[in-house]
């Protein structure tokens, strides 16, 4: 299978998940097409900023995606995935913002025909990896994390509140998925990183409702969720729980070793909890 | 509270849909950032409603807005809250009203002009230009950098398209937008 993949920012210091993405994929043969020459979809800010910026600035992504030959552009973060949608969703919607948007493509010599359907890799993955025929990990019990944006606003891939596909892929690919009420509930996003104190009790809460339910690990699938959840446990006293990519758990059960997947970057150690017989 | 006959948010997409709320607040209990609002959603739509523009317009509320789009699924008359918080911050922007003491108008601007000058975001360089101006945060997050660094997560080179004036440019072409937000 080949993809058109858009990693985005933070997929390359985040903590594993580009290691894990790339193994996991290589195993499965899924080819990993990165849109050449990408730039920052403009996030949360740049829709705040200017509308017909922040909507250009997706879009070159849709005429490059063109260029390339492919229909679908996928994505592992969660704030691109949304943003990308949000511009998609508006160019479909708004004729007059998207003969705007189209003068400054053409002004850069790109042209836009046609809007591709933005997926996250979760989706792909959820299609491509095999159920698992191992008992290795089904003692390892895992809170799955899903931030905001994934099932937000859209909610057409699973429930806005109340997602359940992460805990449907951690179950068929071996792992004890524990219940728990704070898969939707916000980290506190960019806010957290200058609210700190202010936004620590959004983390804390996540952590402790998982920690509460049973869960040895966190499963995340997105980079900002990752580092809140992850940064927020080593100021704090709380319960310390792994903060793991799906991507590296679908390694782990493809039998992949923890350090093809990056999983020495977590700030809280994964060691422990991971060493299996 | 003052009075304004000329509406400055008349030309957000959708803005007519408050005339359906309902006052439940749902949104302000949905909103995980509300405690540090100075109007949480439910009372801003009211202050819009009501005409209290200069009230609005110097508020805080959209900037403690995440995106988590919690209000938004959850509005029983299918407000667009999330979408009309990014606008009231671009009518905002543009009339130069925000509050001066709020930290997070100079965090996205930070990000924003990471972008136009790289095409990407490097976060360190983000974190660098904002603490320009707020030298204690960014202090305070040395330690944490310093981790990260141990962890080979902290990359302090820009990351660039291959033609980062390409990316200038559409900042230009987009920069004297009178375009409705």
């Amino acid at each position: 299978m080949k993809i058109c993949f858009y990693p985005g920012c933070s997929f390359a210091t985040s903590a594993g998940y580009k290691e894990s993405t790339e193994a996991v994929c290589r195993k499965l043969n899924i080819e990993l097409n990165e849109i050449p020459d990408w730039n920052c979809c403009g996030a949360t800010v740049m829709f705040g900023e200017n509308k017909l910026r922040a909507t250009a600035l997706a879009a070159r992504h849709f005429a490059l995606v063109q260029t390339m030959g492919f229909e679908d552009l996928v994505t592992g973060c969660n704030a691109c995935y949304a943003t990308l949608r949000k511009a998609a969703r508006l160019l479909t919607e708004d004729q007059e913002l998207f003969q705007k948007t189209q003068e400054v493509l053409q002004n850069l010599g790109l042209k836009l025909d046609r809007i591709p359907k933005i997926r996250h890799l979760l989706e792909v993955l959820m299609e491509a990896m095999p159920d698992s025929t191992s008992d290795r990990y089904k003692t390892l019990s895992v809170g799955a994390y899903y931030g905001c944006q994934l099932t937000r606003p859209d909610q057409d891939l699973d429930k806005g509140d109340y997602p359940e596909i992460l805990e449907h892929f951690l179950d068929r690919i071996g792992f004890s998925v524990k219940e728990h009420s704070a898969r939707t509930q916000c980290c506190g996003a960019s806010h957290a990183v200058i609210y700190k104190n202010e936004c620590q009790g959004l983390s804390q809460r996540i952590i402790r409702e998982i920690a509460n339910k049973g869960a040895e690990v966190i499963a995340t699938i997105c980079p900002l969720c990752q580092f809140n959840l992850d940064q927020a446990q080593i100021q704090d006293n709380g319960p310390r729980l792994p903060v793991t990519y799906f991507t590296q758990l679908a390694g782990l059960a493809l039998g992949l070793a923890p350090a093809e997947l990056g999983l020495n970057k977590l700030l809280v150690s994964a060691d422990k909890v991971l060493t299996r017989p | 509270m003052s009075q304004n006959d000329t509406n400055p948010f008349s030309t957000i997409a959708h803005l007519e849909s408050i005339n359906q709320c309902i006052q439940c607040g749902t949104c302000s209990g949905s909103c995980p950032l509300a405690d540090l609002m100075d109007h949480a959603p439910r009372e801003l739509f009211a202050l819009i409603r009501e005409g209290a523009y200069e009230e609005v317009l110097h508020s805080n509320t959209p900037w403690f807005c995440v995106s988590c789009y919690a209000c938004m699924v959850r509005c029983p008359r299918e407000i667009p809250v999330t979408d009309l918080m990014y606008a009231l911050k671009e009518v905002i922007t543009k009339q130069g009203t925000a509050p001066q003491n709020l930290k997070m108008p100079d965090m996205y601007q930070a990000f924003s002009r990471n972008i136009k000058d790289t095409g990407k975001v490097t976060e360190s360089l983000v974190m660098a230009r904002y603490g320009m101006k707020h030298p204690m945060d960014a202090l305070k997050n040395i330690p944490l950098a310093i981790k990260m660094q141990m962890r080979g997560r902290l990359e302090l080179k820009a990351q660039k398209v291959a033609d980062p004036k390409s990316i200038a440019r559409l900042f230009e072409l987009t920069e004297t937008s009178k375009d409705k937000p």
